[in-house]
């Protein structure tokens, strides 16, 4: 077992240590970095935006960059959360709670290094846990037959929704528009068109990418503007890493040495469930440094452990999210989807045999995730004031990167204005869900699944002769349907145990 | 706009069931799901979700107008659920004043940048939109507008054009 690990990786170490794979490596991790400082515009944006960047590149080279703006953007997004109280990535959020204060008192130095440690840290258990667990993942699940895999698109599209507290029912329909988008195109079991309203443009379905950029890209900056992020003025900061005070104490190290791990684990077990992902893995791993802590009445006035646990959580995550990715195929958040559709579009198809058919590039993009985070963690400490420098340039001058990458990209895809257009629609719509409280992400996650989606509903209707017990009487599915069971009865029962107590508390009010 | 929102979404969502049932069949001559079935599942739980979210969304319009009080701030799903597991009101991560007419104008500059990109090429309409764009938020710094004007959307043209061979549409001028 050791083995086959130590020549899975030697072999992804020659496609990712080698100067084309390294090259773009770099490049991906500093795009990933200032995807993450700007406020709003996370990574899901930030890869499906970049997409058409990687047109001249091998698949292999291709998903490297693309994954390196991935897991890059969580180290990115923690800089504006310790500096300006502002996370530039929803996962970094529980960050802003101690990172700020750290900053508030002189600390921001320290609280940097710290924060790229525990990104470090969390980012490389991580990739050592995808290397022990996705091999035997895609083993077990290669017995996986159309009923299982029907229930994990299911189970993950539903947590997915789940975790949006007060929208989860927007966050359901958010996932049938996507089903519904998905269904545009030429059937594949039948090979009749649907919905294509006789253009020739349609008949290859409605092209992810342009949508993904649209609903992201375009959406996230329109609200972007909405809230008046370019009407405010650039923050001017200035840090630099020859100061002594730049560095954390022996304390520093000494009192976080188990939060490190802790953070790691909880998050990991955050980004290998599908839909929980980063931003909850963060939250959790702040939540449980705070709760065993001796001193909780220290968190949120700049303690050092209330910043490794989020940032050592998030970035696990963000590795945990690639298990699911690498071996069975089904994403768990909106940035994986945007991977996912990248894989696709490279004809790379995640799933059991991706790592018996292409194993070149499922270990060269492992390896790479191993390299990734040390030339993350170097960029973090040394390129600190660098970074620091892009908070210089105001918003405004942004906005208009931003639209020209998305449309020019969306253009450059198909040579298509008719996808150019699907863009711009997809872009007002992004908007719209995302101010009234919609999921661009599970629009995106049933768009790329929902083909499969599809075919693996329909393979079980067909077996089982129209019965669908095959999503009860093969045990793993069993195991599923009571997963999905659970997801979708238990929030309904406390809702409406919720419900019956405030009216029996308002009647007898009344009485 | 919320509740007109929601609406629009169930009139799709009608649309797209009634079309799918009129174009596409069921069922194929030997009884199995045909092209028409998957779409009809969706469309008729689209259907179904959205009215109920239509109905709950008119619901909350009317105890906010009777309480006097309006949410005018709506936050993505992510914020909420992240200000909820902190036990912090949503406003705290994402509030504040909103910009609705910047919104319309950049929307508005980006569809006239879509309509004129086969017509006057890729390179002239990165430029006109620049200019229009930055001279429209950005007005106190002409100079750094023209000139961040000329060099992004060349640098772009020169990235895409030149580096990654992609086809850009090309106008009367030649790029």
């Amino acid at each position: 077992m050791l083995a086959d690990i130590v020549s899975n990786l030697s072999l992804g170490l020659s496609v990712a240590a080698s100067p084309e794979g390294l090259l773009f490596l770099v490049i991906g991790a500093f795009v990933g970095m200032i995807v993450g400082l700007f406020p709003g515009f996370g990574p899901a944006a930030g890869i499906a935006v970049l997409i058409p960047m990687t047109f001249g590149l091998t698949p292999t080279i291709a998903i490297i960059m693309l994954a390196g703006i991935y897991y890059g953007s969580m180290y990115g997004g923690t800089i504006t959360s310790i500096l300006i109280n502002t996370p530039g990535e929803s996962a970094t959020v529980a960050s802003t709670l101690d990172g700020y204060p750290l900053a508030q008192k002189g600390r921001a130095g320290p609280a940097l290094v710290m924060q790229a440690i525990a990104s470090f840290f969390g980012g490389t258990i991580g990739v050592i846990l995808i290397t022990a667990l996705a091999p035997s993942l895609a083993n077990f699940a290669a017995s996986f037959g159309p009923s299982e895999y029907f229930l994990i698109i299911a189970v993950g599209l539903l947590m997915l929704t789940t975790m949006m507290g007060d929208n989860k029912f927007k966050g359901f329909i958010s996932a049938l528009i996507g089903f519904a988008i998905g269904t545009v195109g030429v059937d594949v079991m039948s090979g009749q068109q649907r919905y294509t309203f006789g253009s020739p443009e349609l008949i290859g379905g409605v092209y992810f990418v342009a949508v993904a950029i649209g609903l992201f890209g375009i959406g996230e900056l329109l609200h972007c503007i909405l809230n008046g992020q370019h009407r405010q003025p650039a923050k001017r900061l200035r840090i630099s890493f020859r100061d002594k005070e730049f560095w954390p104490t022996r304390q520093d190290y000494h009192e976080s040495r188990f939060t490190f791990w802790r953070g790691s684990a909880i998050g990991f077990i955050a980004g290998v469930l599908p839909g929980s992902g980063a931003t909850l893995g963060s939250i959790i791993g702040y939540s449980v440094e705070k709760k065993i802590a001796k001193d909780p009445e220290n968190f949120g006035k700049g303690e050092m452990r209330g910043l490794v646990a989020p940032e050592a959580a998030n970035n696990a995550a963000s590795a945990g999210a690639m298990v699911p990715l690498l071996s069975l195929g089904i994403p768990g958040s909106g940035a994986t989807a945007v991977l996912l559709g990248a894989f696709l579009m490279w004809g790379l198809q995640p799933g059991p045999l991706l790592i018996v058919n292409d194993p070149e590039f499922v270990w060269g993009l492992i390896a790479s995730m191993y390299l990734g985070n040390m030339i993350l963690i170097a960029l973090s400490i040394f390129a600190i004031p660098l970074f620091v420098k892009f908070l210089d340039v105001p918003y405004v001058n942004v906005v208009p990167v931003i639209v020209l990458l998305c449309v020019i990209g969306a253009y450059a895809i198909n040579a298509s204005i008719v996808e150019t257009w699907i863009l711009v629609i997809s872009g007002l719509i992004g908007f719209a869900m995302k101010k009234y409280g919609y999921s661009p992400a599970a629009t995106v996650l049933a768009l790329v699944l929902g083909s499969m989606a599809e075919e693996t509903f329909l393979q079980t209707y067909i077996i089982s002769q129209g019965t669908m017990n095959l999503f009860w009487v093969r045990p793993v599915s069993l195991v599923l349907s009571l997963i999905l069971l659970t997801v979708v009865v238990v929030p309904l029962a406390i809702s409406l145990s919720r419900k019956a107590k405030s009216y029996k508390a308002n009647s007898t009010r009344k009485v | 706009m919320k509740k007109w929102f929601a609406a629009a979404l169930l009139l799709l969502a009608i649309g797209y069931t009634a079309y799918g049932l009129s174009t596409l069949s069921l069922y194929t001559s030997s009884g199995r799901p045909a092209a028409g079935f998957f779409p009809l599942l969706i469309g008729v739980m689209l259907i179904v979700t959205c009215t109920i979210n239509l109905w709950n969304d008119i619901r909350e319009r009317r105890a906010e107008e009777q309480a006097g009080v309006s949410h005018t701030h709506q936050t993505d799903p992510v914020a909420e659920g992240t200000a909820e597991a902190m036990g912090i009101h949503t406003d705290a991560l994402d509030g504040g004043p909103e910009y609705g007419r910047d919104v319309a104008i950049t929307f508005a500059y980006l569809c006239g940048f879509v309509a004129i990109l086969k017509l006057v090429g890729a390179l002239p309409a990165m430029l006109i939109f620049m200019l229009i764009f930055l001279f429209t938020f950005n007005r106190p710094h002409p100079v750094s507008n023209v000139l961040y004007s000329l060099a992004l959307p060349g640098g772009l043209y020169l990235l895409f054009k030149v580096l990654l061979n992609a086809s850009l549409p090309t106008g009367p001028l030649g790029f």
